[in-house]
């Protein structure tokens, strides 16, 4: 089974994150990069179902040079080869661009299953999984929490707010994942000198075939036309407990309606 | 010599440092030094499984066979998150022993982490580490290397380190003096890089709090005395770092001046480690000796390793040899 995870470096959510203010898009030369969080358990997932099934596991990332540090970190956990598309034409691009982008790529390396994990944490759109699907033409099924493949089927635990939908289909397809479906490995000594050693395809926008025009920020569909910091915190309400506490907390707590 | 981790060691340092912060090991410790290991030896399989204790076994033990830098970068993490156990005894110091004697426990399950060894090594180690919990005792007997078993319990100022007599029994073989040395050259450079983790530890949770506790309107750390004192705790560790790099390095070449580069490292971090501990005491001010605050189980690690694979007097005086026998 040819399996290939969509890994996303985010800049790190320890450290504060910045637009820049030429362009609106994000600063991420200012932050340490990191894997994006829920991305780590897509790894997991696609090591944990090429263990059972047999097959391969490839990374694919876009991103800037920097990105490499990622892709090192999910070849150590033990993938088995990388593609990096990386392009300054590449920079700025919206989602619709990213996932026409990948798609593009998709049709060089092939599939079985395309594993992401349900949204990354500085965009926060969590639409690729979905357009991807659309694109590529195949069943999307989405928030899983336990996958299982028989043959060529595919059933997952879909998670909802009422318990999960079990959502059925048939290979190839693209799965989104949430962080209850597993608990990613950490990399092991051995994993991550083996990773030195397993091949990373670097593309440009030209050798994966993607036009130009359609991505970056000049082909985005989208465009952040303005953003503000967040306010401060404003000081809180104190209360000096004068015997009627009780009923004070209550009465806050009913204003807001949470009793 | 110029000596920066490779990218490799800075994964491997990533992942120790992800696994060892999520896994809550000052609780671990607690439950540890009151006789409950249970915990203590879940993390030792979770480490194992992460290549700690194969790090120094040979490959055709199962083992990584990897450089003594390789194995400095473990160490640092081990001690910067206090993990308990004979891991000195156990990853560094037995598979040296036991390739040179050619016998005695498995060195397969050793590098697995399915087998826990410890020892004594008299003079300078003269109890062995947590010997309740290991799997098998050994006692280095000048140059005999034998199975021993748990004495009598010894205290250390370390409630985490439960120390045994080690009572002698079979001899497992005779190891060559040289190697006995580098043996404890390489038991000594992982102790060196457990101060220096340590030390970083203390150091960063005293720049922390003497930015967040405020007194006379201000926070602490405003206060020159208290910026000055932890300034040089931070130039302290940063000149005995070098040190336990280029110790690693020579015992990887197996160099002539390796065991009195091994000797500088362990004076220089015992040292700044404990001028660490000190300061962060000092800074902390009463929390800090509060049994429920966690800082004092790094104090009290820190004392316990100043004084273990040979105190900062020994290590001072083999330097001195050193210099000296080679200017004669």
């Amino acid at each position: 089974m040819n399996i290939v995870v969509c890994v996303k470096q985010v800049p790190d959510t320890e450290s504060p994150r910045k637009l820049k203010s030429d362009d609106n898009t994000l600063d991420r030369a200012a932050a340490d990069g990191v894997i994006n969080e829920l991305d780590e358990y897509a790894i997991e997932e696609a090591l944990l179902l090429k263990e059972a099934h047999g097959g391969e596991v490839t990374v694919l990332t876009m991103g800037p040079d920097k990105a490499t540090d990622s892709i090192r970190k999910a070849l150590a956990m033990g993938a088995d080869k990388a593609v990096h598309l990386v392009d300054d034409a590449l920079a700025g691009s919206d989602a619709l661009g990213t996932s026409y982008a990948i798609q593009q790529v998709l049709g060089r390396t092939g599939f079985d299953l395309v594993i992401l994990g349900a949204e990354s944490t500085d965009a926060r759109t969590g639409m690729l999984a979905a357009m991807l699907a659309e694109r590529l033409g195949v069943p999307q099924l989405s928030l899983a929490n336990k996958v299982e493949i028989d043959g060529s089927s595919i059933t997952v635990q879909r998670i909802t707010d009422y318990g999960y939908d079990k959502v059925e289909a048939s290979l190839p397809a693209v799965v989104s994942v949430v962080e209850k479906i597993n608990e990613p490995r950490y990399p092991s000594f051995k994993g991550i000198m083996a990773a030195k050693k397993k091949p990373v395809e670097k593309l440009g926008v030209a050798d994966a075939g993607i036009d130009a025009d359609k991505v970056g920020l000049a082909g985005a569909a989208t465009e952040v036309v303005d953003f503000a910091d967040a306010p401060p915190r404003e000081k809180g309400q104190i209360v000096t407990d004068e015997g009627d506490g009780g009923a004070k907390i209550a009465e806050f707590l009913a204003s807001k309606k949470f009793v | 010599m110029r000596f920066a981790l490779s990218n490799e060691q800075r994964g491997f340092a990533q992942a120790l440092d992800d696994l060892l912060g999520d896994a809550q090991v000052p609780a671990v410790s607690r439950s540890w030094a009151d006789g409950d290991a249970a915990t203590g030896l879940e993390l030792w399989k979770r480490l194992a499984d992460l290549g700690v204790t194969a790090l120094c076994v040979p490959e055709s033990h199962g083992g990584l066979a990897a450089e003594p830098a390789d194995m400095v970068v473990a160490f640092e993490a081990l001690g910067r998150h206090l993990a308990p156990g004979p891991y000195i005894e156990s990853a560094v110091l037995a598979p040296a022993l036991l390739t040179a004697a050619g016998g005695g426990p498995s060195l397969d399950e050793v590098a697995s982490g399915s087998a826990i060894v410890t020892a004594a090594a008299p003079p300078m180690t003269p109890f062995a580490l947590d010997a309740d919990v290991a799997d098998h005792v050994l006692l280095v007997d000048g140059t005999t290397l034998r199975a021993a078993q748990a004495g009598e319990p010894r205290t250390s100022v370390d409630r985490s380190r439960r120390l045994f007599e080690a009572r002698p029994g079979e001899p497992l073989g005779s190891v060559d003096p040289v190697q006995v040395g580098r043996a404890f050259d390489a038991a000594t450079l992982a102790c060196s890089a457990q101060l220096l983790g340590a030390g970083e530890h203390v150091l960063a949770t005293s720049v922390e709090y003497a930015r967040s506790r405020w007194q006379f309107g201000r926070a602490i750390g405003e206060y020159q005395a208290v910026k000055h004192a932890l300034a040089d705790v931070r130039v302290a560790l940063d000149f005995a770092r070098p040190l336990v790099y280029g110790a690693a390095v020579a015992l990887g070449d197996d160099g002539a001046d390796a065991s009195r580069d091994v000797s500088a490292a362990k004076a220089a971090a015992s040292a700044a480690a404990y001028r660490a501990s000190r300061t962060a005491l000092q800074t902390h001010g009463a929390i800090g000796y509060t049994e429920e605050y966690d800082l004092g189980l790094w104090i009290t690690k820190i004392r316990a390793l100043t004084t273990a694979w040979g105190t900062v007097g020994f290590h001072r005086a083999r330097v001195l040899d050193a210099v000296t026998a080679a200017s004669a």
